[in-house]
């Protein structure tokens, strides 16, 4: 079973965290915690058991981020959920160089959550105009007040 | 051959935002060495509307109609992600003819998206003729769906725990005599199109995509089928009544455009295969869920469901904080992947050759911006 191989693979990284996700609930064959700084190694190694990034986002936990990544296989079906909480004023680092499609997923986080990516080649915003100068998806971004 | 070293000769071309083959806007900034493309850079985010913003201000009913204006080509798929996810975290149990109905109004409107590709994708080539043939095709789906749902694009026809309306015998009268008129229909495509020599030319080792860069760029649907990798969502992690039915995943050989034409073509076919045997084996019983809450609350937690879009994976990720409102809704679209390949595919390629590239991705640009 892949996500058996993956999770073994996964906890020889001494991760935060390597579980058996509950499926049928959240979608999750594998769940795991890192920090940002294992990420690289996360994903060499999830490329080199051939699953693809499925996706990468974030999320605002006020008080620090949470980045997490997808990860899917075309052959098995096995997603693997891979949470790194980071510091708010922290950067990550980039994994554009492992998974090329990364390169967009982390522009994208860039621009909604500000969060920059060390060593990434090109890090500017994506959807949002070049001279915006605000990160929407931030729980302290004005219309979140205006609306509740 | 192009050579290196060459920069000073080099200049910048704006493909789109306003280019017919851009399908929506899209803006590919181009650097060419006379016809040929030293580097392609797509600058997206024209019509970003905030989708993901939205999602965390409304409640989870009020973000329904959103999901029909992501994708507008396969709007039904979307509708079904985030009403699969959102049933998932309330752990509501959809009654299997919903199950059915959901399916069926699917499908067809997969096969009105992949017209409107075929459609259009081969006016950028050249050809005007077969845009006729596939709106005339198109136009029979549209009525039956206008009928059934009150909308012919955007549509908001699924509701947690079911649909809310139930087909009744003209839809399946309709929908029979569809796909038999449909069936015909193929000879012509096949010697209209296929066949034809011109697109032949223009579509063969064109533009071709290993499966390499599928794992690396994380490619999904008829990208990745053309490339020879039968992943589909519907059968390597079937939801709703999807495994069912007898169906099988086309791919292709070589990864070119002219593959990716072909799976689309042959998936249209199995289509309509999954249409006819969900019809003769419609199931009696209620639509819609017992006791679905009017409020909906979900405990905290987060929740992933994929579903098979026409263009790839589209993928709804929800975290809920035990709010009525989502404390952060992910929408994994699959053409922003399926687009972030198209510098890597285009470079060394004529300038012809990228138009047919990008065609062959079918790209709809307000879903990559959302």
């Amino acid at each position: 079973m892949l996500s058996d191989t993956i999770q073994k693979t996964l906890a020889s990284l001494n991760l935060e965290k390597v579980a058996a996700g509950d499926y049928g609930k959240t979608g999750y064959h594998v769940e795991a915690a890192a920090q940002p700084d294992q990420m690289p190694a996360v994903a060499q190694t999830m490329l080199d058991l051939g699953c693809f990034l499925e996706s990468l986002t974030a999320l605002d936990l006020k008080e620090s981020f949470t980045l997490v990544y997808h990860f899917a296989n075309f052959d098995q079906l096995c997603r693997t959920v891979v949470h790194a909480s980071l510091a708010k004023t922290a950067q990550a680092p980039t994994i554009s160089h492992i998974y090329a499609g990364a390169d967009w997923y982390e522009r994208e986080v860039y621009d909604l959550f500000g969060i920059r990516f060390a060593g990434h080649p090109d890090l500017k915003r994506i959807l949002l105009p070049e001279d915006a100068d605000f990160h929407p998806l931030l729980k302290d971004f004005g219309a979140t007040q205006e609306n509740a | 051959m192009l050579e290196r070293g060459l920069e000073e000769k080099t200049f910048w071309l704006n493909l789109g935002p306003q280019h017919p083959s851009t399908h929506g806007v899209l803006r590919v900034l181009l650097e060419m060495d006379g016809e040929y493309i030293v580097k392609a850079e797509p600058v997206i985010g024209y019509g970003h509307r905030g989708h993901e913003h939205m999602a965390e201000n409304r409640n989870y009913h009020q973000f329904l109609p959103n999901m029909g204006r992501v994708d507008y080509l396969h709007a039904l798929a979307f509708n079904q992600c985030y009403c699969m996810a959102v049933e998932k975290l309330m752990g509501i149990k959809v009654p299997e003819r919903a199950e059915y109905i959901r399916v069926i109004t699917a499908e067809m409107n997969r096969l009105t998206s992949h017209f409107l590709w075929v459609g259009a994708y081969l006016m950028d080539l050249g050809a005007f003729t077969p845009f006729l043939y596939c709106f005339d095709d198109r136009e029979n789906i549209l009525d039956l769906l206008d009928r059934l749902t009150g909308s012919r694009l955007t549509y908001c026809f699924y509701r947690f725990g079911g649909v809310p309306v139930d087909l009744d015998d003209e839809f399946i009268a309709g929908t029979r005599a569809f796909i038999q008129r449909l069936r015909r229909r193929w000879v012509d495509y096949d010697n209209l199109v296929t066949k034809n020599i011109i697109f032949i030319k223009r579509t063969k080792d064109v533009g071709v995509i290993t499966k390499e860069q599928c794992v690396q760029y994380g490619l999904t649907g008829p990208m990745v089928r053309g490339s020879g990798i039968p992943y589909d969502i519907r059968k390597s992690e079937p939801y709703s009544a999807y495994p069912e039915f007898d169906f099988e995943i086309p791919i292709g050989e070589n990864g070119d455009v002219f593959d990716r034409y072909i799976v689309r073509m042959r998936e249209m076919e199995q289509s309509l295969r999954i249409i006819e045997q969900a019809l003769n084996r419609l199931p009696e019983g209620p639509i819609m869920a017992e006791k679905v809450p009017k409020r909906l609350k979900p405990a905290a937690g987060e929740v992933y469901q994929a579903v098979e879009t026409a263009r790839g994976e589209f993928g709804c990720y929800i975290v809920s904080q035990g709010d009525i409102k989502p404390y952060r809704i992910k929408l994994r679209v699959p053409s922003f992947a399926n687009l972030s390949i198209l510098p890597e595919a285009s470079v060394d390629n004529l300038v012809a050759d990228v138009v047919a590239i990008l065609g062959s991705m079918d790209v709809v640009v307000p879903e990559i911006d959302r």
